[in-house]
């Protein structure tokens, strides 16, 4: 059996190299790229539609490939950024490698760099076993009150770090205390998937609370800058910082978090109504921790200090910039290193986020992105094309999109169609923006809808059923708590 | 790469001396895969066989991120990975079938993979007549590739996967045949696909020319050493090509019988191959064919008899190479 250890040199050469043993193999396997690439060409000899230009005719045939390949997944997600990337430079005549060079970096593109890093350096830290403490103090052993507690401090948390960096450190958690109940996973059922739902969903639902909580929320909020800021007063609206931004969403988050609650208990009917032994296992095990040092102090304050400074100066310096200097500041103290950073980090994510929001901005320069609002509002029917009907029809494109793709990669796309679509029905562009971001975070359907719902999946615990089971309930919950918000709370708070 | 599930009547292996025969079964946690290892062990016990579980994790890509720090999180805790859960659940069924004898050495090995820092992590259980049990949870850029990259580099007798429902009868046949079409179609190997499998009820040999006469030679000495009946079945497509399928059913009978087996009984049946056999096979343990003569490029474009079988009978399909 030492075949496992002294053939790992052939292991390594297999990898990769099977697509090109077998011709039929490549075929199957990459049957989505050529389709995607049948669908571009076929469009790209189509006429140009009325209204469109031909540089706009061929920004949308990218898009559609790119959104192919996004969700069909034929090649790696960065080799598709990279191909976003190439076929601007070689098909649209009026841009050159400099400028798409320039449209890839941005402030968004900084934070979602720098909230990566963030994320491995705080998981880092391990003050996981201090929160599962804290959960269980708060809350006791009941339950309803340990799954409000854990969707409570995942939503909290998930609203001002990475969802991905929550989900990654409340998982243990749950996942213990669903062992130290039950060994066998068919007797905690239903207890497993409350628990676990309510770290997704606590993430999801709270991810739009803050700027800070996903790369969505940056992006949008440097379309709105890209779109409609003109250096004057009248345009200053446009420059959305930290606490108005706050002031919009964080509530949203809020007034879901009971209904996330009552759905999970409703749907999955957990098989124990009380935890008492796992708890005190639990209690008993993060005991053994010991009291803080002096490096988690001193981890736990350079974190504030980076809230503080998204709070204080995103404004001015940018949530980027401070993203980045967080994690410069967790290296600088020894509390992580490069390495760790290095490997932890999908930097692929980075290239994707890049290269979409560079073809965002490419649809706006050619007029794409109005030509596809307009033809969206052209074909919705009478009521749905102004006020509420365009908040729940834009809320829907969304959540369809969202749950086949990234949420970030979603507004990416969405975003430049949802802020066009404001301008010609006459609406306000915020609204829009706050809508699609906000609805971005309804991947409840899918396990790959976002990162939190595919962390607790790969627990082992939940089956992709599960997701559908529950995740219809929560799309409907979230959109009608969103658009009653947008017609109640966002006017009196004077948006 | 074997290319025969058995090199001779004793199983050894000139080379190396003796070869144990190797059996790997793929397990994902179903029932399915649990009652395909109890099949593995009924063939190991009359084999002399070494058995490898595996267990396939997909590669976090595209837009995971996260995953890997869950997962390291998770070990770093002491819980253990939903794959490897799997596995000794498997282990543990081995162990009260009585696969090992006495006591046993354990011995463990992780290795990173794909930049994965929890990698590869395999366990080997050892007892004092050398017969191994070993637990591989393998990551790889999909389950297909996984189980293939596994059978590439360990040349396995018999590779087990276990699949639930015929194949294309609903969207999660379709999505689970996908995995099990492109490991068999890829696979150089001997490949049983254990659906329902029900040990005792024999299995039943498909044979219609000279490829399929050695197939049910070697498979009729596998199954005899664990006990199971043989059947002999050949289908003409027309009236005019019974008599070759006659004497396709009295070469086998011949060879079978020379290795020193029985055949239980033979028939040969007059219409669509792949039906015929589909319908007569529900009644047996095992359906065994040999492999398609297509190969490569063609099989992307055309089917075989052995493949509508393997996708749409009702029971278990072996595919001898």
């Amino acid at each position: 059996m030492a075949l496992f250890t002294t053939r790992r040199s052939r292991r390594f050469r297999l990898q990769g190299t099977r697509n090109l043993r077998s011709a039929g193999f490549f075929l199957r396997e990459k049957r989505w790229l050529i389709f995607a690439m049948v669908v571009g060409v076929l469009l790209h000899m189509a006429p140009v539609p009325d209204g469109l230009t031909y540089a706009g005719k061929t920004v949308l045939v990218i898009s559609v490939v790119a959104v192919i390949l996004f969700v069909t997944e034929p090649v790696p997600l960065p080799a598709v950024a990279f191909m976003i990337v190439i076929a601007q430079i070689l098909m649209l005549k009026d841009v050159n490698s400099k400028q798409v060079a320039e449209s890839l970096m941005s402030d968004s593109v900084f934070f979602i760099m720098g909230s990566l890093m963030l994320a491995v350096a705080i998981v880092k830290q391990k003050l996981d076993k201090r929160l599962a403490y804290l959960i269980v103090r708060m809350t006791g052993t009941k339950t309803l009150n340990v799954a409000v507690g854990i969707a409570l401090v995942s939503g909290i948390m998930a609203s001002v770090i990475g969802e991905h960096t929550v989900a990654a450190m409340m998982l243990p958690v749950a996942i213990i205390l669903i062992t130290l109940t039950s060994d066998d996973p068919k007797k905690v059922r239903g207890l497993a998937a409350v628990l676990l739902f309510s770290i997704a969903y606590g993430c999801s639902i709270a991810g739009i609370g803050t700027p800070s909580g996903g790369a969505r929320n940056a992006i949008m909020i440097g379309y709105w800058k890209e779109f409609f800021y003109e250096g004057n007063e009248a345009t200053q609206q446009y420059l959305v910082d930290y606490v108005s931004w706050v002031k919009v969403c964080y509530p949203v988050f809020l007034a879901q978090l009971p209904f996330v609650i009552g759905i999970l208990f409703f749907t999955f009917k957990p098989e124990y109504k009380h935890l008492n032994r796992a708890v005190v296992r639990l209690r008993t095990q993060v005991e053994k921790e010991g009291p803080m040092k002096s490096s988690d102090w001193i981890a736990i304050m350079v974190f504030f200090m980076t809230l503080l400074g998204w709070i204080f100066f995103s404004s001015t310096i940018g949530l980027g910039t401070i993203a980045l200097l967080g994690a410069v500041a967790y290296m600088v103290l020894g509390l992580v290193r490069w390495e760790d950073l290095n490997s932890g980090v999908n930097w692929g994510v980075v290239w994707l986020y890049a290269a979409a929001i560079s073809l965002g901005i490419q649809m706006k320069d050619t007029g794409a992105a109005l030509w596809v609002a307009d033809s969206f509002i052209g074909v919705l029917p009478s009521g749905m094309d102004s006020g509420i009907g365009l908040y729940a029809s834009v809320s829907a494109l969304t959540t369809i999109v969202t749950n086949t793709m990234s949420n970030g990669a979603a507004v990416a796309v969405l975003g430049p169609i949802s802020l066009k679509m404001a301008i010609s029905a006459g609406e306000n562009p915020l609204i829009l923006g706050y809508i699609t971001a906000i609805s971005s975070a309804f991947a409840y359907l899918t396990v790959i809808g976002t990162p939190a719902c595919t962390i607790v999946y790969a627990s082992g615990y939940l089956k992709t059923t599960d997701f559908l089971k529950v995740g219809w309930k929560m799309v409907i919950m979230s959109t009608l708590v969103l658009l009653a918000f947008a017609m109640f709370y966002w006017p009196a708070i004077g948006l | 790469m074997r290319t025969a599930l058995l090199s001779d009547e004793n199983g050894t292996d000139d080379e190396h001396g003796s070869h144990r025969f190797n059996i790997l079964v793929c397990i994902d946690g179903s029932k399915e895969s649990t009652r395909g290892l109890r099949y593995a062990v009924k063939i190991g016990q009359g084999n002399d066989a070494d058995i490898t579980l595996l267990y396939v994790r997909p590669l976090d890509k595209g837009m995971k991120s996260g995953v890997g720090l869950a997962r390291q999180n998770m070990v770093d805790w002491g819980i253990e990975l939903p794959g490897m859960r799997a596995l000794k659940k498997a282990r543990d069924q081995l162990f009260e079938l009585g696969f090992l004898d006495g006591d046993w050495k354990e011995e463990d090995t992780r290795k990173r993979v794909y930049g994965d820092p929890v990698g590869d992590t395999m366990k080997t259980y050892t007892d004092k007549n050398g017969t191994h049990i070993a637990l591989k949870l393998m990551i790889a850029p999909n389950v297909a590739a996984g189980i293939l990259d596994e059978c590439e580099l360990n040349e396995y007798d018999l590779t087990i996967l276990a699949m639930h429902g015929r194949g294309a009868a609903n969207v999660r046949g379709k999505i689970k045949w996908k995995t099990t079409r492109t490991v068999v179609t890829e696979h150089h190997g001997t490949v049983l696909l254990a659906r329902e499998i029900e040990e005792n009820h024999g299995h039943l040999i498909c044979v219609n020319d000279e490829k399929s006469i050695e197939a049910a030679r070697q498979d009729a000495i596998l199954a005899s050493r664990c006990q199971c009946p043989v059947f002999l079945l050949s289908v003409a497509e027309t009236e005019e090509q019974l008599p070759e399928a006659k004497e396709a059913i009295v070469k086998a009978r011949n060879v079978i019988e020379a290795a020193g087996v029985e055949v239980v009984d033979a028939w040969t049946d007059i219409g669509d191959p792949a039906e015929m056999i589909i319908e007569r096979g529900k009644d047996y343990s095992v359906i065994v064919m040999a492999d398609s003569s297509v190969k490569g490029f063609r099989r992307f474009f055309q089917s075989s008899v052995a493949y509508d079988v393997l996708q749409h009978a009702y029971n278990s399909v072996m595919i001898i190479r």
